[in-house]
């Protein structure tokens, strides 16, 4: 009886010692969850991707514009269609001649303003008027927000708007109880009745249909275990959630709750939090969500995949008023309200997927960051990247190049291939001269073929696109009128002969150096670069600051070099702009979540040559639109003054045109990347490209040509000579530009055109007082 | 007969056909007919004319950018004159402005850049030039 006794009581205590013991495990585990909770609570709790952005755009009368590519940009920006005049962010009605929108708030680094009410008027291609149709007045400029063009996602690709407690709309926050627990804000993280509940009716239905987890162990799930079925999960799941509530209010468990929950999918990434969500499905913020859209994002929280919308209109309606029911059950809404939400139907904004737009660019841009952030902070920070491109420009670009190379292989055969990562390529930049933003890059045909990009990676031969450097440093020496021999003569280079290949693309003896400039004439090139000495040529190459290696070698007049089409487009943005060259600028400013300025970089400018050099170079080029080798731009609309010179490179591998106004720049190169002949010169391979493009963007046309700086003069010349032109014997004179100081002094030598009266006594007379 | 006699020969000659015929025959230049500057003439157009709407347009950044550089917002300044620089490059103004920026953040390298800018683009407006002389000298003495 004794032993029976004491060993019942070894038994008890033992069971006493062993619950304690249990007790105390579960209360320490316990209190490592609290840790664990606090730690990431108290952090950075979800990781927001980094998000690259474009420039913003400009609107103002008088302005002409590409509506397509306008309306594309709208549609872009999350702009939607309605049928009535726009009534709330985000609506846009679409008229003949007028486009009412109702602007998305702007908010881009220290610049922030609520949406308005605009109407923009159309005169055929041009903005009429921009009016605020709040309060009647007349805008002088219209910004529209960036576009979002990348996110910097981390390796669990989840995209979501943080919104606090006190922005998510009560409908929402009933929906959502209505939904998932309706006495959420009763029980302690653990709701007994709703399981009893949940078995019950899993019982009589035979099959799971209802789960009995409380919001709280949702949360405790989503945000720390992982998803598999096991009872030990259950249990950590049920002891998380009490130690969560333990630990904070019910309203930030809540937030959280609404922050985290997944509700979707945008193709490989998953929409977390309603914030995103509302954006998603509704195309506005969460704040302005009817009572059925909150409702449809409160249904979804069940199986996104299955009630989405944009899966099932039918079911995502059936368990949208499920949830209406519900509430109307709960007291949330009344009959009135849950009738009038029923009747509605599932309107959702459509969507793209998330894709890389203008990859190349963000490829370039990308290169800069990791020198200032590591992938992981551009992965979870939820930094903003905002940069210099244009994506009006940057789609005219791509259907440019895409359209200009379907062409080329329909007009040449010879050009096709059946092997993706073989076929035609082409780069466009776009930059604007005087800042040296660039608006565009298109470094390939298809960035899913290849990633290599051939506006800022491939070096390639610019062939006669250098040749203006050239002439550029023999206007120290020589005018524009200068006759230059294009006799194919044998140069004496480094004590060896060497004779350049080719004709001359004038018939005559001698040609003028614009001509020669503008016909690309390479016999007169090389006469030229020989007089003004290659070492001369060289530095003057140098000082364009590229990066390539080069020698002074007689083939360097030619482009038998190579360059990069960025560092070239760079150089030809000298010329646009009064001898001064700009840094090419992509990346603007980078800031935190909350907006706070991280980085910034500003346009920076060097001078390189004289305003009076630049400009007669512009004028030597715009010789080659108007007579030379791009004169063909003319027949293919181009009707405003610009400057430009065709390359094409030995064998016809490299085919390039460059060309500018005061406003824009552009450069195009067409190729194969292993060099093979392409059979076609610049002025047929790239140059109606670039007409292509610079048509679709007349915003960027002002028609403007640039005015003489000081240290450029004009005078009449013989278009036969070179020289000081007689009036009224030389057939043909011309006016030419020189800089001051260098113009030409004789008259015209050429005997038919000597004046035997005034002019001869005049020619006499200067002879005479020269002794 | 050398050269000085010949042309003591020639002027005696020219000396007689001018006060003899009382006619006055049209001397021929020592130099090259000069041409004129255009761009005098073409401003002007400009500034008579109705203002085209990019200048408007980037007249009303440039206030913007004013305004930033006057409130201490320098670098905000300089994006919004740059964007006012692409929409119309001809508006000198926006040159100077971003030279002054560039100054107030103590970069005189390149203040003097937009400066040089600045003084061709504004070189035939009285109002303007003084300031842009003014503001060169400024550069200067930073540099120094």
């Amino acid at each position: 009886m004794v032993f029976r006794k004491s060993t019942k009581k070894k038994i008890i205590r033992s069971l006493c010692f062993l619950s304690f013991v249990i007790v105390i495990g579960i209360l320490l585990y316990c209190l490592y969850l609290a840790i664990l909770i606090d730690t990431r609570f108290s952090g950075r709790k979800w990781s927001i991707p980094s998000k690259v952005y474009s420039d913003s755009t400009l609107l103002f009368p008088g302005q002409q514009v590409n509506r397509s590519l306008l309306i594309n940009k709208l549609r872009r920006l999350e702009y939607r269609n309605v049928a009535r005049v726009p009534e709330s962010s985000g609506e846009m009605r679409i008229q003949e001649s007028s486009m009412e929108l109702y602007l998305h708030d702007l908010e881009m680094p220290a610049k922030q303003h609520k949406g308005f009410p605009v109407k923009i008027a159309f005169r055929s291609q041009e903005i009429e008027s921009i009016i605020r149709r709040d309060n009647g007045k007349t805008l002088p400029l219209l910004e529209l927000g960036p576009e979002k063009i990348m996110l910097f996602f981390g390796p669990e690709r989840q995209q979501r708007q943080l919104v606090s407690i006190d922005r998510v709309p009560q409908n929402l926050i009933h929906a959502v109880l209505a939904a998932e627990d309706s006495r959420f804000f009763e029980h302690h993280g653990f709701d007994f009745r709703s399981i009893l509940r949940a078995i019950y009716i899993n019982i009589r239905h035979g099959t799971i249909r209802q789960g009995g987890s409380t919001l709280t162990q949702q949360l405790a799930k989503n945000y720390f275990l992982t998803p598999e079925r096991t009872l030990a999960r259950k249990i950590r799941e049920l002891l998380m959630a009490l130690t969560m509530e333990l630990r904070y209010k019910k309203q930030e468990i809540f937030e959280i709750y609404l922050n985290e929950i997944y509700l979707g999918q945008k193709g490989s990434v998953s929409i977390n939090g309603v914030g995103e969500a509302a954006f998603f499905y509704f195309g506005k913020p969460v704040e302005n969500l009817s009572l059925a859209e909150a409702a449809t994002i409160a249904c979804l929280i069940k199986s996104p995949g299955l009630y989405s919308p944009y899966v099932s209109e039918t079911k995502c309606r059936e368990q949208r008023n499920k949830v209406l029911r519900d509430m109307e059950k709960l007291g949330y809404i009344t009959q009135q309200q849950r009738d009038g939400a029923v009747a509605e139907p599932v309107k959702t904004v459509g969507f793209t997927a998330y894709g890389k737009k203008a990859p190349y660019f963000v490829d370039y841009v990308s290169k800069q960051l990791p020198a200032l952030y590591s992938p992981t902070v551009l992965s979870s920070q939820g930094l903003s990247i905002y940069t210099t491109v244009d994506m009006q420009v940057q789609e005219a670009a791509e259907n440019a190049l895409q359209r200009g190379l379907v062409r080329l292989e329909k007009t040449y055969p010879s050009l096709r291939r059946s092997n993706p990562g073989r076929k035609l390529q082409g780069a466009i930049i776009v930059m604007q001269p005087k800042t040296g933003y660039i608006l565009a890059m298109v470094g390939g045909r298809d960035y899913s073929t290849t990633q290599f990009n051939r506006a800022t990676q491939a070096r390639r031969q610019p062939g006669s696109a250098i040749k203006p450097f050239v002439y550029l440093t023999g206007l120290d020496q020589f005018t524009p009128a200068t006759i230059l021999s294009n006799e194919q003569k044998t140069y004496e280079v480094n004590g060896k002969p060497w004779k350049p290949h080719g004709k001359s693309s004038y018939s005559g003896a001698g040609i003028r150096m614009r001509d020669a400039l503008a016909q690309s004439d390479n016999l007169a090139t090389v006469d030229l670069a020989m007089k003004v000495g290659l070492g001369r040529i060289v530095d003057t190459v140098k000082a364009f600051q590229f990066s390539t290696p080069l020698k002074p070698l007689p083939s360097l007049a030619l482009g038998a070099y190579e360059v990069i089409p960025l560092e070239l487009a760079r150089a030809y943005c000298t010329f646009a702009s009064y001898g001064v060259e700009p840094y090419p600028l992509s990346l603007k400013t980078l800031t935190d979540e909350n907006g706070n300025i991280l980085e910034q970089r500003h346009m920076t400018i060097q001078n390189i040559i004289s305003p009076a050099k630049a400009f007669v170079m512009s004028d030597m080029l715009r010789s080659v639109v108007i007579e030379g080798t791009a004169k063909s731009a003319k027949n293919m609309g181009i009707t405003f003054p610009m400057a430009g010179k065709t390359g094409t490179t030995n064998d016809y591998r490299d085919a390039w045109f460059v060309g500018y106004t005061p406003d824009l720049l552009a450069l195009v190169w067409v190729g194969f990347d292993n060099g093979e002949s392409i059979s076609a010169e610049g002025a047929v391979a790239a140059l109606p490209i670039w007409v292509d493009l610079v048509r679709s963007i007349p915003q960027y046309v002002s028609g403007d040509w640039f005015t003489i700086p000081p240290g450029v003069v004009k005078a009449k010349i013989c278009s036969q000579s070179g020289q000081l032109a007689v009036e009224a014997t030389c057939p043909e004179p011309i006016e030419e530009v020189f800089l001051e100081g260098n113009v030409t002094t004789e008259y015209c030598q050429i005997p038919e055109h000597k004046s035997h009266s005034g002019e001869e006594l005049k020619m006499w007379w200067q002879k005479l007082w020269k002794r | 007969m050398n050269g000085k006699k010949r042309q003591t020969l020639v002027l005696y000659c020219i000396c007689l056909i001018v006060f003899g015929c009382a006619t006055v025959a049209p001397a021929p230049s020592k130099h090259p007919p000069r041409a004129t500057s255009d761009t005098k003439i073409e401003k002007k157009e400009l500034r008579e004319g109705k203002p085209r709407p990019r200048e408007v347009a980037s007249l009303h950044l440039t206030e913007q950018g004013q305004m930033l550089l006057e409130s201490g917002k320098v670098d905000e300044a300089i994006g919004v004159l740059g964007r006012a620089v692409n929409i119309y490059p001809s508006n000198g103004k926006n040159y100077y402005y971003l030279a002054e920026a560039w100054l107030k953040k103590g970069n005189a390298a390149q203040a003097r850049e937009w400066n040089r800018l600045a003084s061709m683009y504004l070189a035939g407006d009285s109002e303007w030039s003084p300031r842009v002389y003014e503001q060169h000298r400024r550069i200067n003495v930073h540099s120094r």
